[in-house]
């Protein structure tokens, strides 16, 4: 391997930590104290949609043993009494997941259907998370607050998505992730 | 070639068979995560803790900034009405000026009464001052994070005030930061009374931004305008705290209460040292709750 300089090094270790470290700051500005209306309610899903989008666009630096810790650590600081631990972390391995066993569907169309799937996905992500809240609490939690949080992410979502990561069709399409960096042209042009 | 391609069909399997593994094994870790929580509230409330004391530092740092953007916004939003504040505040400020004479005469009186009974007065509260360094406000709680904890002297069940009445009480404390459940929560239950005709009753959060008042000896008058306060029952809260205001009267289950906290714009907060440290925890420490009096 060749010696890398200081500069190159640092890159890619930036490169490396940039889709955890983004997810950290997410879940941290959960608590935030914004008071911009609307956007301050939303700000529990943006987890999720940051998950959704590392997922889509670099998901090997977005591992699911991270996204376990990241969401259990988002429960522990955000969750009221008697809520349950751990239902992010499984939300996020899921959203992973699905979008990792459909990304040679989802890389390299049109935004609007990234935009649809996330819509999909942030759904169910929503009612896994206030169903087990419901079920843990035992108590009827009223859906409208978290319909209204998933409404303003889905309007955020066109928005953030692109400034936190860019997804870009790598060439060639729906080549396996091993062979896709020593593919030479014309060898899986088939 | 075909050995190669036979090779990597095969290494893909592996793979994919080790990814739905890993993906089952993440998912068992996140179900046994939860029952964890539902089983051992004593571990989940250290981890709480432990948590909120690490991401305390990195909150204050988010905190500043933002709380300086919220400022200019409330600013600029107060620029565009500064004529008819001004008229609004002057008016208050004549009417409040009659209530400060009536007061002092009152106090006057007070004192003179209660020396010729030879009333003894409770404890008297401290406070402790503290900066809102986070909300924790979503779809299913409604609370805030304080950057105090036990080390300026923060214990659970504390009321916390802000200049308008009761934001809520202490849920949670760290060595340098604590957890406030504001009384809107689901979870949030209050003695109270209706300070006109001194009825108790119980003020309950659902998550809204309105309460909702059950009467304990039936609903005799209760009308839109009455104002809650706190009945100091279960003795950890000091009497007579403003709450909240009626803005819906009718039976009993449909009187609605709207809080006289604003809290959406909470930036510091008050946490009452009462000294007493109530039926929570009864026991040695009602004479240790004393003795610091």
């Amino acid at each position: 391997m060749r010696a890398d300089g200081l500069l190159a090094r640092l890159d890619r270790i930036g490169r490396l930590a940039l889709p955890g470290t983004v997810l950290l700051f997410f879940v941290l500005l959960t608590l935030a104290p914004l008071r911009v209306p609307y956007l301050s309610d939303t700000l529990p899903l943006l987890p999720a949609l940051v998950v959704f989008q590392f997922s889509l666009a670099t998901p090997e630096r977005l591992p699911g043993p991270l996204l376990l810790v990241v969401g259990v650590l988002l429960d522990l600081l955000l969750g009221g009494p008697g809520a349950p631990i751990g239902v992010s972390a499984l939300g996020f391995v899921l959203i992973r997941a699905a979008v990792v066993a459909n990304r040679r569907y989802l890389v390299g169309v049109p935004f609007l259907f990234q935009w649809i799937g996330f819509c999909i996905l942030g759904w169910l992500f929503m009612v896994l998370v206030w169903g087990f809240t419901a079920l843990w609490t035992w108590t009827a939690i009223d859906p409208v607050p978290a319909m209204m949080q998933y409404a303003v992410v889905i309007v955020i979502y066109p928005l953030l998505a692109p400034l936190i990561a860019r997804v870009r069709p790598r060439d060639p399409l729906n080549v396996p992730e091993l062979s896709r960096g020593t593919a030479q042209p014309g060898e899986t042009a088939i | 070639m075909a050995i190669r391609d036979d090779f990597e069909v095969a290494t893909q399997q592996l793979r994919t068979g080790l990814q739905r593994f890993a993906l089952v094994l993440l998912v068992l870790a996140a179900f046994i995560a939860m029952l964890i929580g539902k089983a051992d509230s004593v571990l989940v409330e250290k981890a709480r803790v432990l948590a909120l004391d690490l991401a305390s530092p990195a909150l204050e740092a988010i905190a500043r900034p933002v709380a300086a953007a919220n400022r200019a916004i409330a600013d600029l939003k107060e620029f565009t009405s500064l004529r008819e504040e001004n008229a609004r505040l002057r008016e208050e400020n004549s009417r409040l000026l009659a209530w400060q004479t009536a007061a002092r005469r009152l106090e006057n009186e007070n004192e003179r009464l209660r020396e010729l009974a030879r009333f003894r007065e409770g404890p008297e509260a401290s406070y402790i001052t503290a900066r809102v360094v986070g909300d924790s406000v979503s779809a299913y709680v409604r609370g805030a994070l304080l950057n105090v904890g036990r080390k300026a002297g923060v214990t659970p069940g504390q009321a916390v005030l802000t200049g308008e009445g009761l934001a809520g009480r202490v849920a949670e404390v760290g060595d340098n930061s604590a957890r406030v459940l504001f009384v809107t929560d689901v979870n949030s239950r209050l003695p109270v009374q209706v300070e006109r005709t001194r009825e108790r009753a119980i003020l309950a959060g659902n998550n809204s931004a309105l309460m909702r008042l059950t009467l304990l000896q039936g609903m005799a008058g209760v009308q839109p305008g009455d104002r809650i306060v706190t009945s100091g029952s279960g003795g950890s809260f000091p009497v007579g705290i403003p709450v909240g205001e009626v803005v819906r009267g009718g039976n009993e289950g449909s009187i609605r209460v709207r809080p006289f906290a604003d809290f959406s714009r909470l930036e510091f907060v008050r946490v009452v040292d009462y000294g007493i440290t109530g039926l929570v925890n009864t026991g040695p420490a009602t004479s240790d709750g004393q003795r610091t009096h």
